[in-house]
């Protein structure tokens, strides 16, 4: 496959990665009642960048657009690489979107404001840089260095189990990402011996053909630091504990950015760099989605906390866009694509409900809640359309990538499609369970509840902005994908040319 | 022409030129032991300290070419001025540190400097040496002031037991060099490292060879505190005051490192992969107890000791692949290493002045509230110690793990994963107490301007160099590939 390169006129990338380390320095001597619109302006900066980008990338043929190259450490042959391809830049731009809402929203911090808002800056420079490196690596240290401010965002802004929480994503994640690192270097070190040049580039690796003992061993290198992350079964505990834990708009980011995180690298390098590999792996990663989709779509059901249930969907979702990566042909990756997307804007959203719901109610147990809608029409609509939108309701977001991904996966394996299609219903089952019980069932409830209710406010303009752009992108990505497809197909498309050919 | 006259011109004049920053260091160290004993001021004591140092560190940039003089028993090349200006200068970020901290514990006296300076010196020598015997004798300099030092808060138990045990262990490890000195003598007939090589090259391995190798590889991995050698280390480190504790963990532990790297690959290149094994045990050991031990430490200080015995391991695993990467990896590891264990240690020296503060780890509750930025100076070093970019520490395994897997040493690479994975237990746990406990202890930390300006520099450097790490590599790998080319010397 000979990628070709389209270099950027201005360093847009570098541009939106620098943004937010800047005014991350900007504010550490900043009052501290400038954070917050220092940080709403940074991040919006970044987003118009990317929305530029997003419209002004030429999806007709596959290219590195954007492209940007200088040398690093030319003595073991690292440069920096960054540029996007559709898959990078749809990505880059949820992560500058839900920065974006999660700045807005963050309105109730009380405590080490500035702290707060530089520890999410930090973090939005990381994670963008995660899904533009092209060097291996940039990309690590992009990967691990968003570590540090989201160990410190649970740790320090979480709720009562914060510490264990924070200790355990920590390790976990770095558990995998070494293990990462290993299989990179083993590539790396593999790359010098037989062909004699030291780089890191990832389009130096995608020509390595490796032996097929050897792929299958980075492969599962690779996979692991890929499947913690993603996570799935049996590798999810963490993110549980996580979510629970997080204060609102960390979970938000979690779940709307670093989730992907995982799945990218599957699609990214596991795909192109190791073929045969995934070929030969498809039946376990397709068992994994099952069962990540079945099991954790019925611990959904059983819990009681939201931001659990909430949590446990995007395990059931994350498992749609495996089996989809998986299916290895077109529909099938472009579903797990638009997943991602649209898993986004709806766990983004669920999570900035549940968050609201704790700020009114102080309360995430669904026994506490409950007959809420009437008191709050607009906050019960954008909370009903994103919980529709995460079930896969026609017309909503949801069900384009779930579709798809199924379409691909059908054309496979008929059982797996079954099964995973099955357990729509399910997620249909817990998305209802979890609206029904906060927001209705109002005949259960007691006199001074409602009393409660009544005297309690809908939504505030700023909620409400930062809901909106995430409710209109449901609706945009749901009634109208040939966009999106048009987008990303040349890149499944290249992604996919060394597995199915072309 | 008489004999005496024979005798005087068969003499060189030693090339004092190249021996700038060593004359430098010792004119300094005999200004302030004679100042000690007249002058009632420590100020300028400190002054003189600082200036010398200085001037040292500047001169190392002024010699444009190395050379041996004293008849090949001393030896000015790239490899020893390097480590020589990184020596100098983390001496030079301890020393100035050295006021503030004993002032706050009463204990402020002049042979704190001088006794420095002399083990500085015998540093110096060490990485200096072609020779076995100029080796021994910088050791034993550099060695035997740091004993004293370690012992001079004379009322505290601690203090004393920790020297204590660093005497009797040190001095059983320069005993066990000093053994394979004589019997590699013995064996090759020589003491000059490269003699050594070629000896062992006709020879090949016998009995000599193989005891000597295996007991100058115990007596340095003594040094180095590497386990099973290690007993000494967290009593000494823990006892000792904390910015001669920030010392004896840099200088002293760079120089082994590098005097390890020079024997070993000057004098055995032939039996390479002999040394690399029991370097490999070694580091291996080192990483698994320094980590599992550290976990369960309550006391910071001692944590870092066990954590130092940890980065022993991880550095002298570089040892096990004898290749050019691998030594470029420990040149490498070893000069970084200086930035996060000074800043390290003097973070806790600073704080240690605080009234009440015991260096447990619940002292550290609240730090970031109290003071957001040592707290966030701290928060770099433990994290660069875990290895996580964007800090240097990141670069350093990195490198490490890219020798191993070089030269196909699997095992030892997983190893380091494994318990990189677990050092996070106790590194993170230092962050956990300083940003997500509130803080216990009302009592203010007052930071002295030269203790700011030290962990300041240093966090930066740690930082800085993580995103551009490319000075380091470029001096490594040059200094490599010269050290490689001496070896035919």
């Amino acid at each position: 496959m000979t990628v070709e390169f389209i270099n950027a006129g201005t360093p847009w990338i570098t541009i939106s990665i620098l943004i937010p380390l800047i005014f991350a320095g900007i504010l550490f001597f900043a009052s501290e009642r400038l954070a917050k619109p220092l940080s709403i302006f940074a991040s919006a900066i970044v987003f118009l960048i990317t929305t530029y980008m997003l419209f002004a990338y030429d999806y007709s043929t596959y290219a590195i657009q954007f492209y940007e190259k200088y040398e690093w450490i030319p003595q073991i042959g690292v440069n920096y690489e960054v540029g996007v391809d559709a898959l990078s830049l749809t990505m880059v731009w949820l992560t500058a979107l839900a920065f974006l809402v999660s700045f807005i929203w963050s309105t109730n911090i009380k405590k080490r404001i500035k702290e707060y808002f530089i520890a999410f800056l930090v973090l939005e420079a990381a994670c963008i840089g995660v899904f533009v490196s092209w060097d291996l690596v940039w990309f690590y240290i992009f990967w691990e260095a968003m570590l540090i401010p989201m160990f410190l965002i649970i740790g320090v802004w979480g709720y009562a189990e914060r510490i264990y929480a924070a200790t355990k994503f920590f390790i976990y994640t770095f558990f995998g990402s070494l293990f990462l690192l290993v299989g990179v270097i083993g590539m790396y070190v593999y790359q010098y011996f037989e062909k004699g040049i030291l780089s890191t580039s990832y389009f130096d690796f995608i020509q390595l053909g490796l032996p097929f003992k050897l792929e299958i061993i980075f492969f599962l290198l690779l996979a692991l630091g890929f499947a913690i992350k993603v996570p799935m079964w049996p590798f999810h505990t963490w993110l549980p504990a996580a979510h629970v834990q997080a204060p609102t708009a960390g979970s938000v980011i979690l779940a709307a950015v670093l989730l992907k995180m995982g799945t990218y690298g599957f699609v990214r390098f596991s795909l192109p760099w190791f073929p045969e590999a995934s070929k030969y792996f498809v039946p376990v990663m397709f068992a994994l989605g099952v069962i990540a989709i079945i099991y954790t779509a019925m611990m959904a059901i059983s819990q009681t906390h939201i931001k659990r249930i909430i949590a446990y969907s995007s395990v059931s979702h994350m498992g749609f866009v495996t089996i989809g990566t998986f299916a290895l042909n077109m529909e099938g990756l472009n579903g797990a694509i638009i997943t991602m997307i649209s898993h986004g804007f709806t766990s983004a959203a669920l999570f900035l409900a549940a968050g609201w719901i704790y700020e009114r109610a102080h309360s995430y147990e669904l026994k506490d809640l409950g007959g809420m809608a009437k008191f709050v029409p607009v906050f019960a609509t954008m909370f009903l359309i994103s919980a529709m939108a995460s079930a896969g309701l026609p017309g909503l977001s949801g069900f384009v990538g779930e579709f798809l991904a199924l379409l691909g996966t059908f054309k496979v394996s008929i059982l797996t499609a079954v099964l995973a299609g099955l357990s729509l219903i399910l997620g249909a089952g817990y998305t209802l369970y979890l609206y029904h019980k906060s927001m209705f069932k109002e005949s259960l409830l007691p006199p001074e509840k409602i009393a409660q209710w009544e005297k309690l406010k809908d939504m505030t303009f700023s909620e409400l902005l930062s809901f909106l752009p995430l409710v209109i992108m449901m609706f945009v990505l749901g009634l109208y994908p040939a966009w999106w497809i048009k987008l990303i197909e040349t890149t499944s498309a290249a992604i996919l040319s060394k597995i199915i050919g072309g | 022409m008489s004999i005496l006259e024979q005798l005087i011109s068969g003499l060189t004049f030693p090339n004092l030129y190249i021996l700038l920053p060593e004359i430098i260091v010792l004119l300094t160290a005999f200004i302030v032991f004679v100042l000690e004993l007249l002058s009632k001021s420590k100020f300028s004591i400190t002054i003189i300290t600082t200036v010398g140092l200085i001037l040292a560190f500047l001169s190392t940039s002024i010699i444009k070419e190395g050379g041996v003089t004293f008849y090949g028993l001393y030896l000015v090349d790239t490899f020893a001025l390097l480590f020589k200006a990184f020596l100098i200068m983390g001496t030079l970020f301890v020393v100035i540190n050295f006021r503030p901290y004993f002032d706050a514990k009463k204990s402020y006296y002049g042979e704190y400097y001088y006794l420095t300076l002399f083990a500085l010196l015998g540093t110096m020598i060490m990485v200096s040496s072609p020779n076995l015997v100029t080796f021994y004798i910088g050791l034993e300099l550099s060695a035997v002031a740091t004993y004293i030092l370690a012992g001079m808060f004379k009322r505290d138990y601690k203090s004393k037991e920790g020297a204590f045990k660093y005497l009797i262990i040190g001095g059983t490890g320069t005993a066990i060099i000093s053994y394979a000195i004589a019997i590699l003598y013995g064996r090759t007939g020589t003491f000059d490292t490269l003699e050594i090589a070629k000896q062992v090259n006709l020879n090949n391995l016998d009995y000599g060879v193989i005891g000597g190798l295996i007991l100058l590889i115990i007596g340095l991995a003594l040094k180095a505190s590497a386990v099973p050698f290690h007993h000494w280390t967290p009593d000494a480190y823990e006892g000792a005051p904390t910015p001669i504790t920030a010392f004896m963990a840099t200088v002293a532990k760079i120089a082994t490192y590098a005097i390890i790297l020079r024997i070993m690959v000057e004098a055995f290149p032939f039996v390479s992969k002999e040394w690399a094994l029991a370097w490999a045990i070694l580091a291996a050991l080192s990483m698994i107890i320094g980590n599992i031990i550290a976990l369960k430490q309550e006391n910071v200080k001692r944590m870092l000791a066990y954590s130092s015995i940890a980065h022993t391991g991880y550095i002298v695993a570089a040892l096990a692949a004898p290749t050019g990467i691998g030594i470029s990896a420990l040149i490498f590891y070893s000069l970084i290493y200086l930035f996060m264990s000074v800043g390290a240690f003097i973070t806790l020296s600073a704080l240690e002045k605080t009234p009440g503060w015991t260096n447990h780890i619940d002292d550290f509750k609240g730090l970031a509230k109290k003071n957001p930025v040592v707290a966030l100076a701290m928060l770099i070093f433990m994290f660069s110690m875990l290895g996580i970019p964007p800090t240097i520490g990141f670069m350093g395994k990195l490198n490490v793990f890219l020798a191993l897997i070089g030269s196909n040493i699997w095992w030892l690479a997983i190893v380091l994963v494994v318990m990189s994975i677990i050092s996070a237990g106790y590194y993170l746990r230092v962050v956990v107490y300083m940003y997500m406990y509130d803080p216990v202890k009302t009592s203010r930390h007052n930071l002295a301007p030269p203790e700011v300006v030290t962990i300041g520099i240093m966090a930066i450097v740690v930082l800085f160099f993580g995103i551009y790490p490319t000075f380091f590599y470029d001096i490594s790998t040059t200094v490599t590939s010269l050290l490689i080319a001496s070896i035919g010397r």
